[in-house]
């Protein structure tokens, strides 16, 4: 019998790249998701084009114009000064996308690099970092960045760095769990058999077995980090007028609820959208990529 | 005589990624009443398959089936409504799975699990039993399987139970509602030769006393020359040959059928390959090794006992040597291996390689391109995430070669496994398991070891990719001098395959010698108990043999219907 035609080979003759894209397109509302976050992040990126009124962004002011209603030359209406609703949740998604990009980015990789300095190493390096990671876990959130930003004065870096502070610890949690999982695998000790170094079995090895949880995480991840900066704000602690934020607009906004309930609640509902995106996309991801958070 | 279980004409396919596969083809089969039927087959055949589309557990969809029937005692199992169909399982078909450790929820006690099958089965019959009533029928049931302390097993959890009693008390809970057929699915593949032996000879008596009938599905050849009056080969979905066992064994009319027979190793007789080879200098010397693991519980994580993994134990391997270290789980075997490849440091004893003691030397370059290892299993030795050549490149990377000279060596290597080199940029979930033990291999020759460690490198794959892995492994011998040493559970594939062996049992080498010693006169019970209970296929195997008495046994091996007292 020749090696070719091994009765175990797989079959049906696709690649995984293929297999993936597969079971992705065979869910509707992973599709939705991804849509509304290529949406959201065009919009981001060409906002001043796409914008109807990007003088809105700014401190622009058009008092004849103030409080009107949803029409079709302000889609969302207008605010206390006039400025059109829409053009500022467009650059609103600026903002946002901006924080989760600067958190994650620095989040992240930080997360990963100690979840599997943790899980590969054991002993004191483990007892080290897992246990200031529960000690990071333990403090409530929403309290930690009130207190940073409150002694940093509130804007947007210090809010960036508020919720940084807080977010590797899942990452850390999530990779340090993979790591020991793969540990058990035979791979890891044939490359120390093989005579490869502690990094090249940390980062070339060990490493591409977690992308997978690691991009499902990131797409969760990316709704949970705007909803929290958008918390920041509305609080009056992240970003500050006039730079058009989420949160800041539904706090402004809810002043004026409930007759001129578009103030607060289009903002709002934007928050839902580009969230509602991430999250469906996560759950896609984590369909296709066939890993368990 | 009448069918019991009758299965005409059965095309399965199945829906995957937007293509459709047909996996069984006009599959016929049938069951007669008192009768012991066995469906062999390598991985992917459809044995799987047909078995859960009996029992109705086969996914549909994807599954879906195409044509045919299956009839249970006249019904037709298709055309059954779910209700209908439910009420058979257990009390007309039951079965005995694979695994007796994932067959059982570990947190829930034996007898609370037995309790539900009975419930379950007497709602189907609308009957209902007193709970006294329902433990009374569980201790005699246990007992049929020949576990005499059945109050006792009833109270233990899985865990504490041994591999062997687990897969009686499985077989206890599938005769539990008092089915006609029992259908088991490989039922002491997991577990050790000897207490195969065991298992089999209880589902033998079973099937007379109770009158049941069987379907046994297996891979293995020896088994159904022990366990069938009737058999079907399956390849690829279609079953190529039927007939009596006899008719199968002494005449195979498929060329499938007997390139299956030539594929399993012979323990006695004049197919066996003996490997001649006498050394002439020591290459690795293990010198009075003792390996102690610590068990620690309770509070604080103290010491509470030690385990002597390896106990002791002395060899010499030639250079040259095909040295087999065979014995069962627990046997210490692996152990051995991982001390003398330098990862797992002895508690007590000395190793040297080539005339070098290990300590210091183990993991050096030096030591590198003197001793590999090819693990048991590739889907784990190999890193899921990496191409072939990424992972061939490691231990090259490691020991200074270039770029042009790793990329040259990786060809090399590919063509020395017999693969071709596009897959190089493959990755392992691409290839069968036996193209990607090749891979492993070919990663342990990268820098030309003179010596590898063969742990159970062929125990993952089937019969016919085994052969062929095999004698890669001797061509390789052959052209590159090596020495290799083989451990394995496996004695009739050692009997060909090694030239010495050395039987482990607890820990302890019992008994090692020249490999025509070892099986023509063995000496130690033990040797004596794991030849006996080896399935063979021919009747002058069987004869040739060591007779073992049961007291002889007893001797040496504990038996899977005692619990241990703890």
């Amino acid at each position: 019998m020749s090696v070719m035609d091994d009765p175990a080979a797989p079959a049906h003759g696709l690649s995984a790249r293929q297999m993936a894209l597969y079971r992705f397109r065979r869910n509707p509302l992973a599709v939705i998701g991804a849509l509304i976050v290529i949406s959201v992040i065009l919009a981001a990126i060409f906002a001043p084009w796409i914008a109807p009124s990007p003088e809105s962004a700014g401190s622009f002011v058009d008092f004849r114009n103030r409080h009107s209603p949803p029409n079709w030359q302000n889609l969302m209406g207008t605010d206390n000064v006039g400025r059109d609703v829409f053009s500022r949740v467009i650059f609103g998604y600026r903002v946002s996308l901006g924080l989760v990009v600067g958190v994650l980015g620095v989040a992240v990789p930080f997360g990963i690099v100690l979840g599997l300095c943790a899980g590969y190493f054991g002993g004191w390096t483990e007892t080290i970092i897992m246990r200031f990671t529960d000690i990071m876990l333990a403090l409530p959130p929403l309290a930690m960045a009130l207190a940073i930003t409150a002694v940093l004065s509130p804007n947007l870096i210090n809010a960036m760095i508020a919720i940084t502070l807080l977010w590797w610890t899942w990452h850390t949690r999530l990779i340090y769990r993979i790591v020991k999982g793969q540990m058990n695998e035979d791979y890891v000790e044939a490359a120390r058999v093989a005579g490869a170094s502690h990094m090249h079995i940390l980062f070339r090895e060990l490493l591409p077995n977690c992308f997978s949880a690691v991009a499902v995480k990131i797409s969760l991840d990316a709704g949970f980090v705007i909803l929290f900066g958008a918390s920041l704000s509305f609080l009056g602690l992240g970003v500050q007028p006039p730079t058009p934020d989420l949160g800041t607009m539904v706090a402004t906004g809810s002043e004026y609820l409930p007759e001129m309930w578009w103030q607060a609640v289009m903002p709002g509902l934007a928050i839902l959208y580009a969230i509602l995106g991430f999250n469906l996309l996560g759950d896609g991801l984590r369909d296709m990529l066939d890993v368990e958070l | 005589m009448s069918r019991l279980l009758d299965i005409r004409d059965l095309c399965i396919g199945f829906d995957a990624y937007g293509q459709h596969r047909r996996v069984l083809h006009n599959v016929d089969l049938h069951v007669n009443e008192g009768e012991r039927v066995s469906l062999i087959g390598q991985s992917g055949s459809g044995k799987t398959v047909t078995m859960r589309t009996i029992i109705g557990t086969l996914p549909m969809p994807p599954g879906k089936v195409e044509q045919g029937s299956i009839h249970y005692n006249g019904q037709s199992l298709l055309d059954l409504n779910k209700q209908d169909r439910n009420r058979l399982k257990g009390t007309g078909i039951s079965i005995v799975l694979q695994d007796p450790m994932l067959s059982f929820n570990p947190v829930l006690t034996i007898g609370r699990q037995m309790d539900d099958v009975i419930r379950y089965g007497d709602v189907r019959l609308g009957i209902s039993r007193a709970r006294a009533e329902r433990r009374a029928h569980m201790i005699e049931t246990l007992k049929k399987v020949q576990l005499t302390d059945g109050a006792r097993v009833l109270d233990s959890y899985p865990m504490m139970l041994s591999g062997g009693m687990r897969q009686r008390v499985l077989i206890g809970m599938a005769l539990l509602n008092k089915p006609r057929l029992l259908i088991a699915d490989e039922p002491g593949t997991a577990l050790d030769v000897t207490t195969q032996d065991e298992i089999l000879a209880l589902l033998n008596r079973l099937v007379a006393e109770e009158g049941l009938s069987l379907l046994l599905i297996t891979h293995n050849l020896g088994v159904v020359r022990e366990m069938a009056d009737r058999v079907y080969v399956m390849e690829r979905g279609h079953i190529v040959e039927t007939g009596t066992r006899d008719e199968i064994f002494d005449a195979p009319k498929h060329a499938y059928t007997r390139q299956l027979m030539a594929a399993v190793p012979p323990l006695y007789g004049a197919g066996v390959k003996t490997t001649r080879h006498e050394g002439t200098h020591p290459i690795i010397n293990v010198n009075a090794v003792t390996k102690t693991f610590e068990t620690r519980s309770g509070w604080l994580n103290r010491v509470t006992g030690t385990f002597r993994a390896v106990s002791n134990v002395s060899l010499t391997v030639q250079q040259g040597d095909i040295f087999g270290i065979a014995g069962e789980s627990g046997s210490g075997k692996t152990t051995l291996a991982k001390i003398i490849m330098g990862l797992t440091k002895p508690s007590m004893g000395a190793v040297q390689i080539d005339g070098q003691l290990l300590d210091g030397f183990a993991g050096t370059q030096d030591f590198r391109k003197l001793i590999q290892i090819v693990y048991q299993n590739p889907g784990s030795s190999l890193n899921p995430r990496r191409t072939v050549g990424d992972q061939l490149a490691v231990p090259l990377k490691f020991t200074g070669f270039d770029k042009t000279a790793t990329k040259r060596r990786i060809s090399e290597l590919l063509d020395l496994v017999e693969l071709p080199q596009n897959y190089a940029a493959m990755y392992p979930h691409e290839l069968s398991g036996g193209q990607k033990q090749r891979v492993a291999i070919a990663r342990a020759l990268s820098v030309n070891p003179k010596i590898l460690v063969l742990d159970e490198p062929t125990s993952a794959l089937d019969v016919l990719v085994q052969s062929t892995v095999i004698d890669l492994l001797h061509d390789l011998r052959r052209e590159f001098d090596l020495t290799y040493v083989f451990i394995s559970h496996d004695l009739s594939l050692m009997r060909n395959f090694c030239n010495r062996v050395a039987v482990m049992l607890r820990g302890e080498v019992v008994e090692t010698g020249p490999v025509a010693e070892i099986f023509d006169t063995p000496q130690h019970p033990y040797t004596r108990a794991l030849l006996s209970a080896i399935p063979v296929i021919s009747p002058e195997e069987d004869a040739r043999k060591p007779k073992v008495s049961k007291e002889e046994r007893a001797a040496v091996l504990a038996t899977s219907t005692e619990l241990e007292d703890t």
